[in-house]
């Protein structure tokens, strides 16, 4: 008897210090010490909460996530994708996640960024960062070279140019992320074109053959000569590395990219600039491609629900985003936090309140939500094919022309299909 | 007595037969069934018919699965011409005495060991266009007009994973043929010399005779494995092939439109059954012909 009282005291004991473990699985390794802070947070506040975070490798967590989710197993909170997306539909059309209306606070949210995770009139995730793409500068090298922000296309080039006649590589570019190339064509096209303009082929009433697009993939195919040598053979880490150490002076690149550089090479606080990517003219505006990233969704497989959801009610204020970017160097998605004092994340935060075009090509788009997608099918090995001269500009814009056509219904219509 | 054999024959027989079953039939029956499906992975599955093959034969897929066949069949080529071939030289000069043998079988053999992934971390680092050991070596030694994107070049990327290859499993060929060759009876090839056969013909009219049903296995295993390839890509260009696919092949093709991920433009588990279905169907025959060879000779 008293061996049972014994061995059930230390029960006792053993389950009242326990916490309570909440898993999150995602694609995004950088996230980890923000989960610790918010461990620390929520323990702060008398919640016994342990989070467990694991990262995937970004091409297979996708899977990853739908056969655990599947198999009945799987963590509590996923990192899903925008919608609209196949991806994250799936795990909503087979109830894998739940939506989170009545249960976490979104006034902290803007509309328009939850609307990247809304369906059939239903909220199914914690949105949590705002990305922002453009040209991220070397600010010494700039410096050294007395060079200015460029204003138009033209300055830009110019810019490239002075860089390449002192022996700097103007631009380091990873042709072998076909990705980010496609990135790339977005970031220079949103400007180039404007939303006016992407709003027409949206509409339909103009498509991938209009000399304007032609002139976005001239433009670029004609800077690849400002690249680094053998670029097409180069990935995003190389990029990190090579722009972290200056070997280039400038990157078409996310701000995701900012915490990396300062990581690899602690002297890149405060020696990184950005701007749009300019307009073919200086009486034109520059623009600047603004997506959501992902969301904190709750699945249907959590063993610890009422946690879960603790966490996810945390991850919906601004101390939450607070956290996030002090930690990631990204903006968060909540509204009302507070950002680290530094001038390229100020920047950042007015980019996306006053820059943002409203209407763009690449995710977050209609051009992606289809088969062929112009992301996945056409610009990603197009880019790629006419860098290496295997395309020219106007076949790539006949290759967006035949496979959007196939699916995207107001280029259908234009084209009597 | 017969009774009680038979019995225990079944009851040793029944391990390997669920087993089998578990691994081996019951996954290649719920792809087939899967083939004829839409399914993402998750939610339920939608009758398609044969619109997955129709997709991958002659629909939107098609130029991709080409694409991609074609490039099984150029890595075969490729492999079997230089795993094969390099494989007997070295073997031949293995059989011989010449000094230090012993190191240099241990490094032919060496690669063999190192994972997959491994070897894609280790020569994705090597191949790096700017601070890669290949390009700087070149650059050393004055030859740095050789140097190259090899893995961005459409034109080199997939003669580089080739070549790759070809350094990974080399050991593996000359193992295969060096047993082949000792196992020559010595009295044959000294009967030769005693002719006035030197070594060249020793090689071309009695060891090259001596070890062409080792040749045929290997070749058609090497087929076999050709049309599995996976990893080697993978490690070293990802699921997206590149650069635009001229790396592409089934393997990889499959994973893309089965997983989703970077670079795939459709995520189905029908469509990625439809083609694995389809490998299936070209590796199978050469297979049963394998065992048919691999039996005929255990008879004679």
């Amino acid at each position: 008897m008293r061996k049972f009282l014994a061995i059930l005291l230390v029960v006792s004991i053993v389950l009242a210090f326990a916490k309570t473990k909440v898993e999150i699985w995602s694609w995004r390794s950088q996230d980890e010490p923000v989960w610790k802070e918010v461990q620390k947070e929520l323990n702060a506040q008398g919640k016994d909460i342990e989070i467990v975070f694991r990262a995937f490798l970004p091409t297979e967590y996708d899977s990853k996530v739908m056969m655990a989710l599947k198999s009945g197993k799987g963590p509590d909170i996923i990192y899903s994708r925008r919608l609209p997306g196949v991806r994250t539909q799936s795990l909503i059309d087979a109830g894998l996640i739940k939506p989170l209306d009545g249960q976490v606070d979104f006034s902290n949210f803007s509309e328009g960024v939850l609307n990247n995770i809304r369906t059939g009139g239903k909220t199914y995730g914690v949105p949590f960062a705002v990305q922002v793409v453009g040209v991220f500068y070397n600010k010494k090298i700039y410096e050294k070279y007395n060079l200015q922000e460029p204003r138009s296309w033209d300055e830009l080039v110019q810019n490239a140019k002075i860089l390449k006649e002192h022996g700097v590589t103007p631009f380091f570019v990873p042709g072998k992320s076909a990705w980010a190339l496609t990135m790339q064509h977005a970031i220079v096209g949103t400007s180039i074109l404007g939303p006016c303009w992407i709003r027409r082929l949206m509409k339909g009433e103009t498509d991938f053959l209009d000399p304007d697009w032609i002139y976005v993939n001239k433009i670029l195919n004609d800077l690849k000569v400002y690249y680094q040598d053998n670029f097409m053979a180069n990935t995003t880490d190389d990029l990190n590395t090579a722009f972290a150490f200056g070997q280039a002076a400038m990157v078409f690149y996310g701000i995701w990219g900012y915490g990396m550089w300062k990581q690899l090479n602690p002297e890149m606080e405060g020696n990184v600039g950005f701007f749009m990517s300019p307009p073919d003219c200086k009486c034109g505006k520059p623009w600047a491609y603004v997506f959501m990233d992902g969301a904190l969704a709750l699945t249907s497989n959590s063993k610890n629900p009422q946690a879960a959801l603790d966490v996810l009610r945390f991850a919906a204020t601004p101390k939450f985003g607070t956290i996030f970017a002090k930690v990631t160097y990204n903006i968060p998605a909540v509204k009302g936090a507070q950002m680290p004092n530094d001038p390229l994340l100020m920047e950042m935060t007015d980019v996306v309140s006053n820059h943002a075009s409203p209407y763009v090509y690449w995710v977050g788009s209609v051009f992606v939500s289809g088969k062929p997608s112009l992301y996945q099918d056409v610009l990603s090995p197009g880019m790629q094919a006419m860098y290496a001269g295997k395309i020219t500009p106007e076949e790539l814009a006949k290759k967006a022309q035949d496979a959007l056509s196939q699916w995207y219904e107001p280029l259908k219509k234009r084209l009597g299909k | 007595m017969q009774k009680i054999s038979r019995k225990f024959i079944l009851l040793f027989v029944l391990p390997a037969f669920i087993l089998y079953t578990t691994f081996v039939i019951y996954p290649f029956i719920y792809s087939f069934i899967l083939s004829f499906y839409q399914w993402p992975g998750v939610g339920k599955k939608i009758f398609v018919g044969l619109k997955n093959f129709r997709d991958i034969l002659v629909g939107p897929f098609a130029e991709e699965f080409r694409n991609a066949f074609v490039h099984n069949i150029y890595f075969f080529a490729l492999t079997a011409i230089f795993e094969l071939g390099l494989g007997f030289i070295i073997a031949v000069l293995f059989v011989t005495t010449i000094k230090g043998k012993r190191i240099f079988q241990t490094l032919v053999y060496l690669p063999n060991v190192i994972s997959m992934i491994l070897v894609g971390f280790i020569w994705n680092m090597m191949l790096n266009p700017q601070w890669g050991l290949v390009n700087k070596f070149l650059k050393t030694i004055g030859l740095g007009f050789l140097a190259k994107p090899w893995l961005g070049d459409p034109n080199l990327a997939l003669n580089t994973i080739i070549a790759v290859n070809v350094w990974r499993h080399l050991g593996f060929y000359v193992l295969v043929f060096y047993a082949a060759i000792i196992s020559i009876h010595p009295d044959l090839i000294n009967a030769a010399y005693i002719d006035g056969a030197n070594n060249f013909q020793i090689i071309r009219y009695i060891i090259f005779p001596m070890v062409v049903p080792t040749l045929q296995t290997l070749l058609i295993l090497l087929f076999i494995w050709s049309f599995n390839v996976f990893d080697i890509v993978y490690a070293l260009e990802g699921v997206q092939a590149g650069p635009f696919r001229s790396t592409d092949v089934l393997g990889t093709l499959f994973y893309r439109t089965a997983f989703g991920g970077l670079g795939s433009s459709r995520m189905d588990f029908g469509l990625g059954a439809a083609i694995a279905v389809i490998m299936f169907v070209i590796v199978v025959p050469l297979s049963m012909f394998y065992a048919y060879m691999a039996e005929k000779r255990r008879r004679s």
